[in-house]
C-alpha cells in the first residue's frame, strides 16, 4: 500500500515540475508587459529599467524560473507585479476559496441528483421513466456550459416566473397523479394507498411552500461565506454557478450509473436477495450501489478536478472573483507571471493529488485490482 | 398501461426489457403532420401572442412531430430502426452543405456593419421574411452568420481533430508499442497536458498568437492529443499480443513495418470512431474561447462571439443568444448522438461489453 502511494507521489514531481516550466514558457511569450502596466506609457525609459532590474524581470525565463521555483520550495510564492506589496498567496487565499465553494456545491448537488434517478433508470430499464431520464441526459451532455449558464441566467433571474409556476403546475400534476394511481391500487385491492396519499400530500405542499418562498437570484456577483450578510446571501448568490457547473456532471454520473446498476442487477446474489423477499428499494441501496460506487468515486474525482480547472467559463458568466478570473485577468492579460504560475501551480497540484488519491483508493477498495498488481 | 405491472417484474429481466424496447406503436404517426401544423401556427400564424406561449407550442410540436416520424420510421424500417440517429446524421448533413456552400448563397450581409447601416437591428426571427433567423443588434442577419460561424467551426475543430489524431496516435502506437522508458516519458508528458487547467492554457495560448483559424486548430489539437495519446496506447498494447504481430515479427518485419502496416490500420478504426464526440468537444471549446473574447474576433462571425456580443441585452432580446445557441446545441447533440453509434459499431472495447 505505502509503495503505491510512494510511486504517485514520485510520479507528482515530474508532471508539476513540467507545468510550471511549461507555464513559465508560456508567459514569457503572452505579450502583456507588467512593467507598462505599473508606469503607464507617461514614464521615462529610465524608470523601465530601473524597474525592470528591480523586479529582475531583465534576466531570461530560465534564470527566472529557477528563481522561482526556489522560492516556492520555501513556500513563498512571491509578489504580484502589477500591485506591488500585495503577496500572491493572499490573493490565492481570497479566490480559492471561492472557485472551491461552487465546485463542492456543483458536485453536492450532481451527486444528490444523479445517485437516484440513474439507479431508479436501470432498475426501470426500458420504461418511460428510463427513457426520459436518458434521454435528457443525452441532451444536457451537449449544453456547452456558458450557453447553460446564460440559460439559467434567462430563467432564474430575468424570467423568475416562468420556472416559478413550471415548478407549481408540475407538482400539482404529480400530486394529482400520486392520487389517481392510489384511487386505481384501492379498486385494484393493491397495498399502498396510505403511502400514495401521504406522498401527494407532501408533493403538494412541498410545490406550494417552494412556489410561495421562491427565492430571488443575482445575475453576478458573490458574497463571501464569511461575509456579514450570512450564509444565506452566500448560497444564493452561489447556487446558479453551482447548478450551472453540475448539470453536465449530472448528466455524466447518471449515465455512468445507468449501465452499471443495470449489470450489477444480472448477479445472482441480487436474485437471492430478491428470492428473501427484500423490497426493491433495499436491494438497491444495499446491494446494487455498492459495487458501483467504486467507479462513481472514480469519475467523480476527475470530475471535480476537472471543475476546479474549468471554472473560468462559469466565473466569467457570473462575474465571481475565482481563481479563473485571477489568472486570466489579472494574470495571463497583463503578463504577470507570479500569479500565473502560483494559480497554475495550485490548479495542477489539486488535480495531480486528487488523481493519484483515487488511483490508490481505487486499488485500496477493490481487492482484485490489489492483487493484480 | 404497462406501468401498473412493473412491480411484479423479476429485476433481472429488466435487461431484456431495455434490449427489446417495444416499438413506438403505429398510431401514434397523426402526431406528425399535427406537430407540423403547431410549429406553422406557432411560428406564423400567432403573431400577436406572448413569445412564452409561441415558444411552448413550437417545442410541443418538435416533441409530438418526433414521435409520430419516429412510429413512421419503426413501421417502414423495423423497430431498431433509431430515429433520433438518422435525425442527427442528416443534421450533420445540413450544417457541412451549409459550411460548403455558405460562400456562393444569396445570403444577408452577415459581415460588415459597414453595409446594414439605416437598417432595423435586432429583427425577430420571422421564416419567409428577409432575415428568417432575425438580425443582430448591428442589423447583420443571424441566418448567415451561423451559416459562416458553422463554417469556421468545423475547419477549425475537424483541423484539431485531424492534427490530434496524427500525433497523438503516432505516439500512442509507439509508447503502447515499445513499452518501457519511453512509455513512462509519454505518460508523464500526457499527464502534465491534462493536468494543466484547459481553458487557462488556450486563454495564453489565444494571447500569443494572432487568431485565425488555423492557429486555433492548433491550439486546440493539445486538448486533444492526451486524449488519442491515451486511446492509441490502449488500443495499441491489445493489438500487441495477437498472433497476426508474432507472425509478422517472426517473418522479420522490422519495427517500423509493424507499426505502420500491422498496428495503425487496427488502432486507426476506433480511434476515428472516437472523433466525433472529441469533435463535439472542441466545438464547444472553441466557442467558448470565442465567448471569452479571445478567440476569433468579429466581424468574422462564430457561434461563441455571436453569442458573445448578444448576451449584453438577451433580456429584451433573447434571439440573439439562443438562435446561435440552439445550432451549437443541435450540432453538438448530433455529433454525440452520431459518435456513440460509430463507437459502438467499431471500438472493439466497447463492442466487447
Amino acid at each position: 500500500m505505502l509503495r503505491v502511494i510512494g510511486l504517485k507521489l514520485v510520479r507528482l514531481v515530474p508532471v508539476l515540475f513540467i507545468v510550471s516550466a511549461a507555464t513559465s514558457l508560456l508567459i514569457e511569450l503572452v505579450p502583456g508587459d507588467p512593467i507598462l502596466a505599473i508606469i503607464g506609457t507617461e514614464g521615462h525609459p529610465e524608470d523601465y529599467e530601473r524597474i525592470e532590474r528591480e523586479l529582475g524581470l531583465d534576466q531570461n525565463v530560465a534564470a527566472r524560473y529557477l528563481d522561482w521555483l526556489g522560492n516556492i520550495v520555501q513556500g513563498d510564492f512571491g509578489e504580484q507585479i502589477t500591485r506591488p506589496g500585495v503577496t500572491v498567496a493572499d490573493r490565492l487565499k481570497q479566490t480559492f476559496p471561492v472557485t472551491i465553494e461552487i465546485a463542492m456545491i456543483g458536485m453536492g448537488l450532481a451527486l444528490l441528483i444523479s445517485v437516484p434517478v440513474g439507479t431508479w433508470a436501470a432498475y426501470r430499464a426500458g420504461t418511460r421513466f428510463d427513457r426520459f431520464s436518458s434521454g435528457s441526459a443525452f441532451g444536457i451532455i451537449s449544453i456547452p456550459s456558458f450557453l447553460a449558464g446564460l440559460l439559467l441566467v434567462f430563467l432564474f433571474v430575468f424570467n423568475a416566473t416562468i420556472p416559478r409556476y413550471g415548478v407549481l403546475v408540475l407538482g400539482l400534476a404529480w400530486s394529482i397523479w400520486l392520487l389517481w394511481s392510489a384511487g386505481r391500487e384501492q379498486r385494484g385491492g393493491g397495498g399502498g394507498v396510505i403511502v400514495r396519499i401521504a406522498a401527494a400530500v407532501v408533493v403538494a405542499g412541498l410545490t406550494v411552500w417552494l412556489t410561495n418562498k421562491w427565492p430571488s437570484f443575482p445575475r453576478q456577483g458573490f458574497v463571501r461565506w464569511t461575509s456579514d450578510e450570512g450564509r444565506l446571501e452566500n448560497l444564493r448568490s452561489a447556487f446558479l454557478p453551482a447548478v450551472t457547473v453540475a448539470l453536465t456532471e449530472i448528466a455524466v454520473f447518471m449515465r455512468l450509473l445507468r449501465g452499471d446498476v443495470q449489470a450489477t442487477l444480472q448477479e445472482d446474489y441480487i436474485l437471492s436477495a430478491r428470492a428473501k423477499g427484500m423490497p426493491p428499494v433495499r436491494i438497491l441501496a444495499r446491494d446494487a450501489l455498492r459495487p458501483s460506487s467504486f467507479s462513481l468515486i472514480t469519475l467523480a474525482g476527475v470530475a471535480f478536478g476537472r471543475l476546479i480547472g474549468g471554472t473560468v467559463i462559469v466565473e466569467a458568466i457570473f462575474r465571481l472573483p475565482g481563481m479563473g478570473t485571477l489568472i486570466v485577468n489579472d494574470g495571463v492579460n497583463t503578463g504577470d507571471f507570479p500569479i500565473v504560475q502560483g494559480g497554475v501551480l495550485i490548479l495542477a497540484t489539486f488535480y495531480v493529488v486528487l488523481n493519484g488519491a483515487i488511483d490508490v483508493s481505487y486499488s485500496y477498495l477493490d481487492p482484485r485490482l490489489r492483487r493484480g498488481r | 398501461m404497462s406501468e401498473t405491472t412493473n412491480d411484479t417484474i423479476a429485476l433481472g429481466e429488466a435487461e431484456v426489457r431495455a434490449r427489446s424496447a417495444e416499438p413506438r406503436p403505429f398510431w401514434l404517426w397523426p402526431l406528425l403532420p399535427i406537430g407540423i401544423a403547431v410549429i406553422f401556427v406557432g411560428t406564423m400564424v400567432l403573431n400577436d401572442v406572448t413569445a412564452e406561449i409561441r415558444v411552448a407550442l413550437v417545442l410541443a410540436g418538435i416533441v409530438g412531430g418526433y414521435f409520430g416520424l419516429d412510429a413512421l420510421c419503426q413501421r417502414r424500417w423495423g423497430s431498431s430502426f433509431d430515429t433520433s440517429a438518422w435525425l442527427s446524421g442528416f443534421w450533420l448533413v445540413l450544417i457541412g452543405l451549409s459550411a460548403i456552400t455558405v460562400a456562393w448563397l444569396p445570403l444577408q450581409e452577415s459581415k460588415l456593419v459597414k453595409n446594414t447601416i439605416g437598417d432595423t437591428p435586432r429583427l425577430r426571427p420571422d421564416l419567409f421574411s428577409e432575415h428568417p433567423l432575425g438580425t443582430n443588434s448591428q442589423a447583420l442577419d443571424i441566418l448567415g452568420g451561423v451559416m459562416w460561424g458553422a463554417r469556421t467551426s468545423l475547419i477549425i475543430s475537424l483541423g484539431a481533430v485531424a492534427i490530434g489524431l496524427l500525433i497523438g496516435g503516432i505516439i500512442g502506437i509507439a509508447a503502447g508499442y515499445y513499452r518501457g522508458p519511453f512509455d513512462s516519458g509519454v505518460g508523464i508528458l500526457a499527464d502534465s497536458l491534462l493536468a494543466f487547467p484547459p481553458l487557462i492554457l488556450l486563454v495564453a495560448m489565444a494571447t500569443i498568437f494572432t487568431q485565425n483559424q488555423w492557429t486555433m486548430a492548433l491550439e486546440l489539437s493539445l486538448l486533444g492529443i492526451p486524449t488519442y495519446i491515451r486511446l492509441a496506447r490502449a488500443n495499441t498494447l491489445t493489438f500487441a499480443q495477437r498472433e497476426f504481430v508474432l507472425a509478422a515479427k517472426s517473418m522479420g518485419s522490422g519495427d517500423r513495418r509493424v507499426i505502420f502496416r500491422e498496428l495503425m490500420p487496427n488502432v486507426a478504426l476506433p480511434m476515428v470512431s472516437y472523433a466525433f464526440l472529441v469533435t463535439a468537444v472542441l466545438i464547444v471549446a472553441e466557442a467558448s474561447l470565442s465567448f471569452l473574447g479571445v478567440g476569433i474576433q468579429p466581424p468574422e462571425p462564430t457561434w461563441g462571439n455571436m453569442i458573445e456580443a448578444g448576451q449584453e441585452n438577451y433580456k429584451d432580446h433573447p434571439h440573439l443568444v439562443f438562435v446561435p445557441g440552439i445550432v451549437m446545441f443541435m450540432t453538438v447533440f448530433a455529433l454525440n448522438r452520431v459518435g456513440d453509434k460509430a463507437r459502438e459499431r467499431w471500438d472493439p472495447r466497447e463492442a466487447q461489453i
